[in-house]
């Protein structure tokens, strides 16, 4: 047998390949996604997986040393009535995102409907409105508030003409509604911005043709401008919403020197960011801080999902009564 | 030879066996810690016989030191020059700007070599094991000698975190000063018709408050002029040195409670400062300071009386208020004279620095090097060395008056005020900013505002002792 192998001239043939072509674009396609999966595994899940571990713990934010488990005490301080500012900022959060929200869509949207019309230096205007996005919070905060002061405000002393020793607290007794007037302003130009993307993306042929059919602007408005608009507008809400949430930095510039231990907002913009910060930065409860910052992931995931839920009621779908 | 195609699943398994890996080392190394050290406090509450002062051998340290620091403080030059001075020896920043960093380097078991620290964090710091014992760095130097360190660097000498002042010596502040001087605008008191306060006789808070009544200046609701100005963000501090005229204490003996509701000495401070704010006499929640500090008010010409630091004569003299200004002792509660500082902005050593010789280099330079030098010279403060005193500015009429009332001040020898081991720098005054406006806008009563504080306080108290304690 060995010699009749041995007799058989030797073939030159390509070595045999060790992965079959279906094993090759697995591997490639997994070589290629590899950087997002790991930035995914490290930066997301583990930080999350961490996080939800030291929110069962005590961990002051000092010392590892004197870690110890506590299970679901925090959450417990959190959910029950121990600690009542949760409740409280909460409920603030919640105020301000149903005031600032609705009052920032439909103003930049409006701005947007202004700005997408045959108008005279029309990219001019719509450089100044854009303007406010591109200043620096902490110049812009520093604004706002010489013109918001009770006492040396250019807004009361512009009041005081009319009615002397005008001293309203815009930033204190007021500081929700003066909050609202500077986050609409600051947010103003990226919101209309993207508005603008979007009408200018609806179909001239649409307008053209209802126009045709003897539609009014506000019939036009109505039924087409709208309903074509509603994807923008739900992304919007959803960034909005998830923004408000998160919002920390502007109770603290506007209305403080800044961002530090002994800065406290107005009780009126007292929001829960703040809170989870007084917790973790000034009273070393870490543990307890992620544990708020955690339910708070909850909640936002529970309205977003609400929100994406209400979509099929009112987003328009270029899919919507395919097949019918 | 059978082939196995890559999965998804596989991946998953693969990403998961590594979460995994990385989380038991973690909790192996935080449970072995852990067991290590339980009951810090206790076990350091054992008062320490005698410093160590064995000299350290001669070395030459080599390497990076890491400072969490105030960049402002050591700049890019002074940097330069240090690293130039000292071959072999970088300084890389963590900026104090980034507490979340500090955090996280702690948590890494990595912490600055050196850390930018005041001195009511000491005694929770002490409790946690967090600095090193630095007295045989200073045992060794000559150029910083422990018989030259002025009294304000006993906030950094602890026998354990419930006994600050004597021990070991565990960092020592940049600069300090007796924080409770005031600072007197004479033109706005000219202004309202009001003489001038003494400056050789200290007021008294109660005469503090007449004055400030006295120089306000309003116009229907808007006020033009303001009284009286003090940092809220030490009420707790003003609140401790009042008592310690007294021979009180804000918290009881064994700092597990503050007791806010039960000395009437202290509600009567509180009142005091609660009525400061009521009367809008002061900067407070409802109506805050228009530039946000009242320092700045202060300089602009709005503020008549400032009660900050001899440290604050560096910026009290702007365009506005230049040649108008004196410094006058600070006042007393019940007319015993103390003058403590309530900061005394320092450094310490991380118990773990990774470079403690390299560290230590780079603090005897900033405190007692060039950079010393140069800070005692500036007027930002009374220098941290007897032998550097002589250096405050003596220059201008202004100078001159402040430093003649900053010895007298100095005379005091005002022993420092213990800080609680379980509180940070800002819950008591974070709890006082956040109750105080319920209750100027009605939504509180003074009694129910002072139960809230000291109820939170507690909590605070309670959760730190359970850290440290376990």
């Amino acid at each position: 047998m060995d010699t009749a192998l041995k007799s058989l001239p030797k073939v030159k043939g390509r070595k045999r390949r060790i992965w079959t072509r279906s094993q090759r674009k697995t591997a490639d396609f997994y070589l290629f996604v590899s950087p997002w999966i790991l930035g995914f595994l490290l930066l997301i899940v583990v930080p999350l997986i961490v996080a939800i571990l030291a929110s069962l713990t005590n961990y002051d934010g000092l010392s590892l040393n004197t870690i110890r488990w506590v299970g679901f005490s925090n959450y417990e301080r959190a959910l029950t009535n121990i600690d009542v500012d949760v409740k409280f900022s909460f409920t603030r959060t919640v105020m301000w995102g149903l005031l600032n929200l609705p009052t920032w869509l439909a103003i930049s949207f409006g701005m947007a409907l202004i700005l997408n019309q045959n108008l005279k230096a029309r990219g001019l205007f719509r450089t100044i409105y854009y303007i406010p996005s591109i200043v620096p919070l902490v110049a812009a905060m520093t604004a706002w508030k010489v013109m918001l002061d009770k006492n040396v405000g250019w807004l009361n002393g512009f009041l005081s003409l009319f009615w002397p020793g005008t001293a309203i607290g815009w930033l204190s007794e007021h500081a929700l509604t003066g909050m609202t007037i500077v986050a609409v302003w600051t947010g103003l130009g990226t919101a209309m911005v993207i508005f603008l993307a979007g009408l200018q993306n609806i179909p001239d042929e649409l307008v053209e043709a209802a126009r045709i059919d003897g539609a009014n602007g506000l019939q036009i408005f109505r039924f087409i401008t709208l309903p074509l608009m509603t994807p923008v507008i739900f992304l919007q809400l959803i960034m909005g919403l998830i923004g408000v949430f998160q919002q920390l930095n502007l109770p603290l510039v506007l209305t403080q020197v800044g961002i530090s231990r002994g800065a406290v907002p107005p009780r009126q913009i007292y929001l829960f960011m703040y809170h989870v910060y007084r917790q973790m930065f000034v009273s070393n409860r870490w543990g307890y801080g992620i544990a708020l910052i955690l339910i708070m992931f909850v909640v936002v995931s529970i309205l977003t999902f609400i929100v994406f839920w209400t979509e099929k009621y009112w987003v328009y779908s270029d899919t919507q009564g395919e097949g019918d | 030879m059978s082939e196995k195609v890559i999965s998804r699943r596989d991946v998953l398994k693969l990403s998961g066996s590594l979460i995994a890996g990385t989380l038991l080392v973690g909790c192996t190394s935080e449970a072995t810690e852990e067991s290590q050290t339980s009951n810090l406090l206790e076990e350091t509450d054992a008062p320490v016989s005698s410093a160590d002062t064995t000299p350290l051998p001669p070395k030459k340290p080599q390497g990076k030191v890491v400072v969490f620091h105030d960049v402002k403080e050591i700049t890019e030059p002074q940097r330069a020059q240090f690293e130039s001075d000292y071959p072999g020896i970088t300084i890389e920043f963590v900026d104090r700007e980034e507490p979340a960093r500090l955090t996280a380097m702690l948590a890494a078991g990595t912490p600055p070599d050196l850390i930018r620290v005041q001195a009511p964090i000491i005694p929770g710091y002490l409790a946690r094991g967090i600095m090193k014992d630095m007295t045989p760095y200073f045992a060794a130097s000559t150029l910083l000698k422990i018989e030259d360190l002025m009294p304000a660097n006993n906030y950094y000498k602890a026998e354990s975190p419930t006994r600050i002042g004597t021990g070991k010596i565990y960092g020592m502040c940049k600069d300090f000063s007796p924080d409770f001087t005031i600072f007197v605008n004479k033109k706005i008191f000219e202004d309202a018709g009001v003489p001038v306060p003494s400056t050789t006789d200290s007021l008294t808070y109660a005469q503090v408050k007449e004055y400030a009544a006295n120089i306000i200046q309003r116009d229907g609701e808007r006020i033009v002029t303001w009284g009286y100005g003090y940092g809220d963000d030490w009420i707790d501090r003003i609140w401790m040195n009042c008592l310690a005229e007294l021979g009180q204490s804000l918290y009881t003996d064994d700092f597990s409670k503050i007791q806010l509701t039960s000395n009437e000495e202290v509600r009567k401070q509180a009142q005091f400062y609660f009525d400061l704010a009521k009367e809008n006499l002061v900067a407070n929640p409802l109506n805050p300071s228009p530039s946000g500090w009242t320092g700045d008010d202060f300089t602009a010409g709005m503020l008549g009386m400032m009660q900050y630091g001899f440290w604050f004569s560096a910026m009290a003299e702007s365009d506005t208020t230049r040649g108008q200004i004196v410094m006058i002792p600070a006042p007393t509660w019940a007319g015993k004279r103390r003058n403590p500082t309530m900061t005394a902005t320092g450094m310490v050593m991380a118990e773990e620095a990774a470079n403690p010789d390299a560290a230590w280099v780079l603090f005897e330079w900033y405190n007692g090097g060039a950079l010393a030098t140069e800070r005692a010279s500036s007027g930002w403060g009374v220098p941290a060395l007897k032998s550097m005193l002589d250096l405050i500015p003596n220059e201008s009429d202004f100078q001159k008056q402040c430093l003649e009332i900053l010895n007298g001040e100095l005379a005091l020898e005002t022993p420092p005020l213990q800080f609680n081991p379980y509180l940070g720098e800002m819950d008591v005054a974070n709890s006082w900013k956040t109750q105080l406006e319920q209750a100027l806008g009605g939504g509180l009563s003074f009694d129910e505002m002072l139960g809230n504080i000291e109820n939170e306080v507690n909590l605070t108290i309670s959760d730190n002792e359970a850290v440290i304690n376990g």
